[in-house]
């Protein structure tokens, strides 16, 4: 039970809502988790807030930066960054959650941008493949993709290194069924998963 | 996708007062003034970007208090909050540890992003995958229509089950799983009254409704999972096929569930996914286990008496034996 | 143009290497010595466009924003055959947001628009400020059809009296088809066209039935393959900026020549007003030649808005509309002696290119073995489907799929092993080697069909191809030198991925004595000397001997200019590892940096294109002498209890002339034979034959492998030296593709003793072949 509770803590939700209306300058109401199930007769349930359909501002931390823009709530994350951040480096491939050329970073774990929405994303910090270098210097997935020759057209790299870096930032020793395991879900249309499988062992095996 | 409203929800009574209809009801009625829950949003979006859905406001359940919660009871039973992730509970070894079948459909369910994503009442009430529901071109039944494009069409993936009317599959192989632990749904109405509903009663077959999958009204919403407290002689195990096995969707899948006394099976579930439009108990298979020393020519039995209703498509007569395979791979795995 | 003798490096190293004489022109440079004892060809080089890859900063098409870029959407048919009545775009023109709204039109009499001939027809565009709000524009555009009967089926497209696609004869070629086999579409009743009978390689030969009677055993055989897609990850699609004086195109394309070719005679331009540029493109794999139906309609609306349209299309569309391998229906029928002797082989075939021509099976029934009687009969069926397109090695993947089956059955037949019966029959020199190198590695040991025993059974495949090296003249490169020290390269070609930037980067900096990093290569730009399109594996062998022409050139001017600094003859100058020095007195040299310093001009440069053949073509056009030969092997597990196949391993042993880059060999040997596997076991077209319409439109039901369905890769490179030209090297993306898929199905028949004669081979089909389904 002790895996229990602490599994519990761990998923306990404390967010702080990044959303503002247009034009408010008040940060979005702080939301506590109260540990209850929602219905409180002593106080009496909450009430939400609506947004939109017009655009709003969102504001969200993006590879360390908080970024401010201005979309309607129907704007996909992927389409935040790209479209109104210039952050083109996570690509739309299948727009379904069904390839993860789209991969990104919520809070340290890897989700499919043209699935999530840029509303969703509250006070979650958003990690994407222009935030995996720090200070200039290649992440050793970065150097070992290059190494090895693991992109051939490209496109689907960042999504492929987004999944890579998170298992060796996650995992000592993977092995080649963990590295596949990994990037199950991204396709590469290239046929360079051999390459990617080598360049990420070699990178977790650097890092130790 | 369409403009909407985006309904930020603070608790569980508050999403129910904005939302005015299920998905599957406004997929079906395209009254264009839905207002819809979204916790993960990976069903809810796939439908929209289709055009399939064009809810006038999206409630968003994703950040109530309390509903990302795995607790377990005094009496050793687990409730799972309707927005845990599909990662989550893969992660939690309580869950692993007593019921293997569930950590096995859940790890073996969409891509590492997506299960970051997916939560467990999404999971549920997910739309079938069925290409033709999934299709803006095709008015099929479960839209409202008066065909099933599929009997008669493109029908390799479908149900070679209580077929009779659509023949799609339900696409929560979780809940496969689910039912054989005889897990039951949390549902939560607009007066803040909880119901526990066995997964058996939760899914519709489309003989009675075609438009929906699943019981849910506008007025409720999934708030949880309640898993029954299971003993160390209760064994499970889980096997999915889809075409490939980095992700997929099932094409046959199974759950055994066995209660054992040495290698007597004293009470058993046999759940099968993809076989039809809902996830299906099958009887005539867990009778079949049932007082039964079980051995490779019982489980033979099993699977043999798992098909025997089987009326398959113009297409899918091959998941009779696909499923008499893993069907008896899995009793055999846990003896 | 005067010449000189050179002698060359001939011959395969280990097995027969020697040498040649060859007369050069003398403005193209001396032979280069085997890859051994070269510093920066044939080596594993990092691609110079890695960086930009791997850290998300490359800019591909989709990625393009301009200032006061508009977002396009296009209306598709969304009926596969239809006359149209009428299209209203006016709700479309009101919607708040909307720029412009262009709709083709036709230019028959009679008809004010074009038939709708299959579902994803495009016929309408929309210009916007965001993608949203033209996608909502599109959905308001009113279209009345009067629909009409079609046909999706192949073999029911055949029957007499099925709708017709097209009621005239058509004269228009696709590039769906293979090279050089072609027909004009003119022939042919109902929905069929052709046949084509012949290729380059000529048309029937000898007198089949004299090669019947001589046979020992006949093999009559019908294989299929299915329609598949090409779903490069980025999409096709422009960007279009329509000024005035230029039209400036991001184009994702494999061909930047083709896009500026295509748009310039689409609207009557000169070539100098339209500027194509593609600096990284997210995969074509023969799609991606021209620009389609998106590139007009993304210039009108920029026409018309007067702003840059983006013009990307989505997943669904790329499915629908933008290519496909076409199906093929293949009969072969071989006659073979007790010795294994081919006798006769006479092929039939039909296919489906959909609205489009080229659904052949190519010349490898004709060219890969040694047969004094053959005959082909290629027949196209039109059907109301997308367009197929090129595909990596179009025509001779189906081609080999089942030709190479045909020869395991034979060799089945006479009781023999298949490699055995291939080495009595294949006159290649090269692919003799690659048997013998690729067998070794792989550990080839026959056994016969069916023989593992258990639940999962295993099984051993071998299959081969041929492709010949096409080589493409119109191919021109220029290299710079700056005062600085520093090397520029500029051509037109674009790099699909295969790494075209990084080979130009190694045979210049080869010639001028640098490193693959001291050359910074600009390509993808018409600006530059015009270059081939990614096809036919043409671009190594076209682009890469101009490339060291050029710099071959320069580095003459610089040592024309350095010589007498050095008191010496300029031919007395060579340069290595960054210094130029005399060739036999080590004294006298100067490091280029500072001989480029000393020069006259801020920078010299030359561009280049190449000669013919040095051996001579075998076709006018260029058509080289040689064979870009493969033997794939293949170790497969079936599951006979749920029908589901494994491939373990591959060994793909290839040859290319010579080699440039390991890495990136290997790299698209890998991809190449990734998608054989898909090919062979996952990926095929869904289409509703009720409706029109395709099922799986999409990349999840559209099944193509991920990670855990990719087998052990091993790959055997064999260098072959020909001297035929000033860098001898040649391309290897079609050769990776072609026999994967037949290696496969003849290890799986090996396997399981049964042979399915269909892919793609799913648990369904196996598990049919294995008797275990009652329908």
């Amino acid at each position: 039970m002790e895996e229990n509770e602490k599994k519990k803590a761990k998923t306990s939700l404390s967010r702080r809502g990044f959303l503002k209306g247009a034009g408010l300058t008040t940060a979005g109401t702080v939301m506590v988790n109260s540990g209850l199930l929602a219905f409180d007769g002593k106080f009496g349930p909450p009430k939400g807030e609506s947004y939109g359909p017009d655009a709003v501002r969102v504001s969200m931390k993006v590879n360390g930066i908080i970024r401010d823009i201005i979309c309607e709530p129907r704007t996909t994350l992927a389409s935040a960054l790209r479209d109104h951040m210039g952050l083109t480096g996570t690509k739309v491939v299948c727009d379904r959650g069904s390839c993860s050329a789209c991969t990104v970073y919520l809070d340290g774990k890897p989700v499919n941008s043209c699935m999530t929405m840029a509303m969703d994303v509250g006070d979650q910090e958003v990690t994407t493949i222009e935030g995996i270098s720090k200070n200039g210097e290649l992440h050793p997935v970065q150097e070992a993709f290059i190494e090895h020759d693991a992109s051939q057209c490209g496109y689907c790299t960042p999504g492929m290194i987004m999944s890579c870096v998170h298992l060796v930032e996650n995992k000592k020793n993977p092995t080649l069924e963990d590295v596949k395991h990994a990037t199950r879900g991204n396709l590469c249309r290239c046929g360079t998963y051999p390459h990617v499988f080598k360049a990420t062992l070699d990178a977790a095996k650097k890092m130790k | 996708m369409n403009r909407f409203k985006w309904y930020e929800a603070k608790s569980v009574e508050d999403a129910l007062e904005q939302v005015n209809s299920t998905v599957s009801n406004e997929v079906a009625s395209r009254t264009g003034n839905a207002a819809v829950f979204k916790a993960g949003g990976t069903d809810l979006l796939d439908l929209m970007k289709e055009g399939l859905v064009e809810p006038k406001t999206i409630v968003h359940i994703g950040n109530i208090p309390g509903m990302r919660e795995i607790t377990a009871d005094l009496d050793e039973s687990v409730r799972i909050g309707a927005n845990v992730t599909l990662a989550e509970i893969e992660e939690h070894a309580y869950i692993r540890d007593r019921y293997l079948a569930l950590h096995q459909a859940v790890a073996s369910a969409a891509t590492p992003q997506l299960r970051n994503m997916a939560t467990i009442g999404g999971n549920l009430a997910q739309r079938t995958r069925c290409w033709y529901f999934r299709s803006i071109d095709h008015k099929c039944l479960r839209k409202g229509g008066d065909t099933c494009f599929a009997r008669r069409g493109e029908n390799e993936n479908h149900a070679i089950m209580n077929n009779g009317t659509c023949v799609s599959v339900h696409a929560s192989s979780v809940s496969t799983a689910l039912m054989a632990f005889d897990a039951e749904v949390i549902i939560t109405d607009g007066k803040g009254e909880e119901k526990r509903v066995p997964m058996e009663e939760f899914f519709v077959s489309p003989g009675e409704d075609a438009t929906t999958e699943n019981i849910l009204r506008a007025n409720e919403i999934i708030t949880g999972v309640y898993l029954p407290p299971v003993k160390d002689s209760r064994k499970s195990y889980y096997i999915k096929q889809g075409p490939r096995k980095s992700y997929d969707w099932s094409i046959a899948d199974v759950a055994v569930v066995m209660e054992m006394q040495g290698s007597k099976c004293t009470e058993a579930r046999v759940v099968l996914g993809a076989a039809a439009p809902t996830p299906l108990r099958s009887r005539p298979a867990e009778r079949t286990l049932t007082g039964k020393q079980v051995s490779a020519s019982v489980a033979v039995e099993a699977a043999t008496a798992a098909m025997e209703r089987a009326r398959p498509l113009s297409q899918n007569a091959y998941k009779i034996p696909l499923f008499e395979a893993i069907i008896r791979e899995a009793i055999m795995e846990i003896v | 143009m005067d010449k000189r003798k050179e002698i060359f490096p001939h011959g395969i190293p280990g097995h027969n290497l020697g040498e040649i004489e060859r007369e050069i022109p003398n403005d193209e440079p001396p032979a280069w010595p085997i890859n051994d004892k070269l510093k920066v060809v044939g080596k594993r080089i990092r691609r110079n466009d890695a960086l930009a890859k791997v850290t998300g900063s490359a800019k591909y098409t989709s990625d393009i924003q301009l200032p006061g870029m508009l977002y396009a959407k296009m209306l598709r048919a969304n009926v596969p055959h239809a006359k149209i009545l009428s299209i209203d775009t006016s709700k479309a023109e009101r919607h708040p947001g909307v720029r412009a709204v262009h709709v083709f039109t036709s230019d028959d009499e009679g008809s004010k628009y074009q038939d709708v001939k299959y579902a994803g027809q495009p016929l309408a565009g929309v210009a916007a400020d965001s993608l949203d709000i033209a996608k909502e524009a599109v959905a308001l555009i009113e279209v009345e059809y009067e629909t009409m009967p079609f046909v999706i089926d192949t073999e029911e497209a055949m029957k007499e009296g099925a709708p017709l696609v097209y009621e005239e004869p058509i004269g228009e070629q696709t590039d769906g088809g293979d090279v050089g086999v072609t027909h004009d579409g003119s022939e042919g009743k109902g929905n069929l066209r052709g046949p084509t009978t012949s290729s380059f390689l000529g048309g029937a030969r000898g007198d089949l039935d004299q090669g019947f009677s001589e046979a020992d055993v006949i093999l009559d055989r019908t294989y299929r393959t299915q329609v598949h897609t090409h779903v490069p990850l980025e999409t096709h699609g422009v960007v279009i900026d329509w000024k005035p004086d230029q039209m400036t195109v991001y184009a994702s394309t494999q061909s930047t020549k083709g896009v500026r070719d295509g748009l310039a005679s689409y609207f009557d331009l000169p070539k100098n007003k339209v500027r194509v540029i593609c600096e990284f493109m997210g995969g074509g794999f023969g799609a991606k030649h021209s620009a389609g139906t998106f590139g007009p309609m993304a210039a009108e609306l920029s026409r018309k808005s007067g702003r840059p349209v983006w013009l990307m299309l989505d997943r669904k569309e790329e499915h629908i509309a933008e290519g496909n391998r076409p199906n093929s229906i293949h009969h072969l029928k071989i006659g073979a002696k007790k010795d294994g002797t081919l006798t006769a082989i006479q092929q039939k075939s039909h296919g489906t290119a959909g609205v489009a021509l080229g659904a052949g099976v190519g010349r490898i029934a004709q060219g890969l073995y040694t047969c004094p009687n053959f005959s082909t009969e290629q027949y196209d069926v039109l059907t109301h489907a997308g367009p197929g397109a090129a595909w990596r090695a179009p025509g001779n993947v189906q081609g080999a799929y089942g030709l190479e089956q045909a020869i395991d059955e034979i060799a089945d037949m006479l009781k023999t092993d298949p490699l055995v019966l291939r080495e009595k029959i294949d006159p290649s020199e090269v692919r003799k080697v690659l048997r013998q190198r690729g067998a070794k590695s792989f550990g080839w040991k026959y056994r016969p069909p069916g023989s593992d025993t258990g639940r999962i059974k295993k099984g051993i495949g071998v299959a081969q191809s041929t492709w010949p090296r096409f080589v493409n003249l119109d191919s021109t490169v220029e290299v710079k030198m700056y005062s600085d020290g520093t090397v520029e390269v500029r051509s037109g070609v674009q790099d699909i991925g295969t790494g075209t930037k990084t080979i130009l980067a190694q045979v210049v900096a080869e010639e001028l004595g640098l490193k693959a990093e001291d050359i910074t290569v600009r390509i993808g730009d018409t600006i530059f000397p015009d270059a081939p399109g990614s096809g036919g594996s043409i671009v190594t062998g076209a682009i890469t001997p101009p490339a060291r022409n050029a710099a071959y050139l320069v580095k003459q001017k610089l040592f024309n200019q350095v010589a007498p600094q050095l008191e010496t003859e300029p031919s007395m100058l060579t340069v290595s590892d960054g210094m130029i020095m005399h060739k036999e007195d080590a004294s006298k040299k100067i490091s280029m940096r500072d001989a480029l310093r000393r020069m006259r001009t801020g920078q010299i440069e030359a561009s280049a294109s190449r000669s013919d053949d040095y051996g001579g073509f075998q076709q006018p056009w260029g058509l080289a002498y040689g064979d870009l030969g493969s033997v794939q092997f293949a170790e497969v597990s079936v599951d006979t209890e749920t029908g589901f196949v494994k491939v373990e391993r591959i060994t793909a042993a290839h040859s290319c002339g010579r080699p440039l880059n390991i890495s990136q060999i290997e790299s698209q040997v890998n991809g190449g034979v990734i998608q054989g596997v898909s090919y062979a076991l996952y990926e095929s077209r869904v289409m509703d034959n009720k409706t029109g319409h395709m099922m799986n439109a999409n990349v999840d039901q559209y099944r193509m492998p991920y990670a855990k369905e990719i087998p052990d890769i091993d790959i055997v490179l064999v260098e072959e030296y020909s001297a035929r030209s000033s860098t001898d090297a040649y391309g290897i993306g079609e050769p990776a593709n072609i026999a994967t898929a037949a290696a496969v199905a003849n290890a799986v028949y090996n396997a399981i003793g049964v042979r399915l004669y269909e892919i793609p081979m799913t648990p369904a089909s196996i598990l049919k072949a294995l008797n275990k389904v009652e329908q």
